[in-house]
């Protein structure tokens, strides 16, 4: 891991109504790190997912990506530059086919209009295979289960070629095993595919466990920054989400 | 494409099959040219509305507008130019097809001015500000015509006969029209912008994420069908010998909408093959049972949206056919 900076996030903050979501927040995610965001539940994750990818527009700060201002740009702009999203509630396109799925990816992703439909479809077929969807790649996307529409959101994300990829609860609701199974994926795409991502996760052992580094939110605030056994060790962040700091310290050893 | 593709794919078959049929039946007399005029409108109008609502899937109510105001424009500009006018019976049809260009890009344009806020509107809010823009449309109309020429009758404009055109020449500029229609429809499903317009039509929000411009391609979409729908209504108006408010008739839309559900939504055969079924049995009905065409209708139409959702060609998407999923033939 470099410590060149990839997604600076300046100031950002984000006001719904008198509801503050975002307040002053400020961090930087580093090139090819695995980077954990965790926090209470309205501590804001999803919102500063959502004002990165363009989705709400801050109403202050700034937002970086390789040095370039992309604060309020659209949300296909972004993904264009190279930040995509996966869905904390899965999207599949139902009436497409698994490989259907993949390939809108491809063609609306970073090399947008530069792309044949055949070169998709090579980047679809590789991506699925890499998620283990291959088999199914003929099916309806509505057939898949749960676990399986999640992977598919991931074929999809890593077939628009991006740099970062910001995964939204992408192991929620997931049985131990396949949590496991996600893990190695999420592990090889950063370590072989050199893709920078970014976690927001409520399963708190996969996190601390997966991520180099840990930024915790509260109440839209930034809580605390660190490795994950720095953080679980810090008072405030006990107190504030773990609880127990015992339970903490048993979770960074899992 | 390579021939053989095309071959091996039943849609781009079908299109030219059935553009073949209606010049065969032309020439050798099978059918009326009123009436082979009247089936290209109705296929025409489904396949129109088809690439915003079936594409798309923005159900635009109110889309009989554009039949309507291409309808006036093309009125006005061939009975206040002679010359325009005059034009229309040289060349067969060619020159009748030219000024529905024209006509059809006013109805471009006042799409894409009013989808800049509408198509922010998602399913039945859309479809009520479409109507919304239907009823404006109309009074605007109703109240401007009078004061323009106080010889129309009320918003009636009944084309004198040097603004008239031969059946055979309406017949030629409606068949252009119509193929136009038809082949802009395949090569949309087949490319890069249908497949986004499919994803919209899917999850906007996911096509968004995903890098689909999706602002940009439904406003394109919605232009595109109301352009093509209101040359439709060009033709259509000339092939009247006028215009009158009935253009701006909600019926239309119905008929549109009903056509579409009737074969499939999301596909290119589907409307085709939906507005086909539509037009023989309205026709049939309306022959056989002139008092209860509409009742009869409307029930067959009830049973097929009962036990086939998707349409006459999405179950058949569903089946399987010597081995092959019929789906990946049927685009």
């Amino acid at each position: 891991m470099d410590e060149k900076e990839i997604i600076k996030i300046h100031n950002v903050t984000k006001r719904f109504g008198g509801l503050v979501a975002l307040d002053k927040v400020t961090f930087n995610i580093y090139k090819g790190e695995i980077l954990g965001i965790i926090g209470p539940n309205g501590a804001g994750k999803t919102t500063l997912f959502n004002c990165i990818t363009g989705v709400y527009r801050p109403d202050d700060g700034k937002i970086f990506f390789n040095g370039l201002d992309i604060t309020g740009k659209p949300p296909h702009r972004i993904t264009q530059l190279g930040i995509v999203k996966t869905h904390q509630i899965v999207k599949p396109f139902n009436e497409f086919t698994v490989l259907e799925n993949a390939m809108i990816g491809a063609l609306f992703g970073r090399r947008a209009g530069k792309i044949s439909k055949d070169e998709a479809r090579e980047i679809a077929l590789k991506n699925l295979e890499l998620v283990g969807l291959i088999e199914k790649k003929d099916e309806l996307a509505s057939g898949l289960t749960l676990h399986e529409k999640k992977f598919l959101e991931l074929a999809r994300a890593l077939s628009a070629e991006p740099e970062v990829i910001l995964l939204d609860e992408a192991l929620a609701g997931l049985n131990p095993k396949e949590v496991e199974e996600s893990l190695d994926i999420v592990r090889m795409i950063n370590k072989e595919l050199g893709k920078t991502i970014v976690m927001v996760e409520h399963v708190m052992h996969a996190v601390m466990n997966v991520a180099n580094r840990i930024v915790v939110l509260h109440f839209g605030k930034l809580l605390a920054e660190g490795s994950p056994k720095e953080v679980a060790e810090m008072p405030e962040v006990i107190t504030a989400y773990l609880g127990d700091k015992d339970l903490a310290l048993k979770f960074v050893k899992r | 494409m390579d021939i053989d593709e095309f071959f091996k794919r039943p849609t781009p078959l079908f299109i030219l099959i059935l553009l073949i049929v209606i010049l065969l039946a032309k020439f050798l007399r099978l059918e009326t040219t009123d009436y082979l005029i009247t089936i290209m409108f109705f296929i025409g109008i489904a396949m129109a509305l088809n690439i915003i609502m079936g594409f798309a899937g923005y159900v635009s109510f109110g889309h009989t507008v554009f039949l309507g105001i291409s309808g006036y424009v093309f009125a006005l500009l061939v009975y206040y130019n002679r010359d325009l006018a005059n034009l229309m019976n040289m060349y067969s049809g060619i020159p009748i097809f030219f000024i529905a260009l024209l006509a059809g890009g006013v109805s471009a344009l006042v799409a894409f001015l009013v989808g800049i806020p509408v198509l922010k509107l998602k399913g039945a809010f859309f479809a009520i500000a479409t109507i919304g823009l239907d009823f404006a449309a109309l009074y605007i109309i109703k109240a401007f015509i009078p004061i323009l020429n106080p010889e129309f009758f009320g918003a009636q404009i009944i084309l004198p006969a040097y603004a008239l055109a031969y059946k055979d020449n309406v017949f030629v500029a409606m068949y252009i029209t119509f193929a136009l229609i038809i082949i802009a429809n395949y090569l949309i499903r087949r490319s890069r912008f249908g497949m986004g317009l499919l994803a919209i039509s899917e999850d906007e929000d996911a096509a968004e994420a995903l890098g689909v411009p999706t602002t940009k391609y439904k406003l394109i979409s919605f232009a595109l069908s109301a352009f093509f729908t209101g040359m439709l209504g060009a033709v259509f108006g000339l092939n009247s010998g006028g215009v009158d408010e009935n253009l701006f008739n909600l019926a239309h839309t119905i008929d549109m909408i009903v056509m579409i559900v009737i074969g499939g939504i999301g596909t290119v055969m589907g409307p085709l093959v939906g507005s086909i079924i539509y037009f023989i049995l309205y026709d049939t009905l309306l022959v056989t049972y002139p008092e209860f065409n509409l009742v009869i209708l409307g029930f067959i139409v009830a049973v097929i949206v009962l036990f086939a959702p998707r349409g006459v060609v999405g179950i058949l998407r569903g089946k399987q056919f010597m081995g092959k999923k019929l789906r990946d033939i049927i685009e």
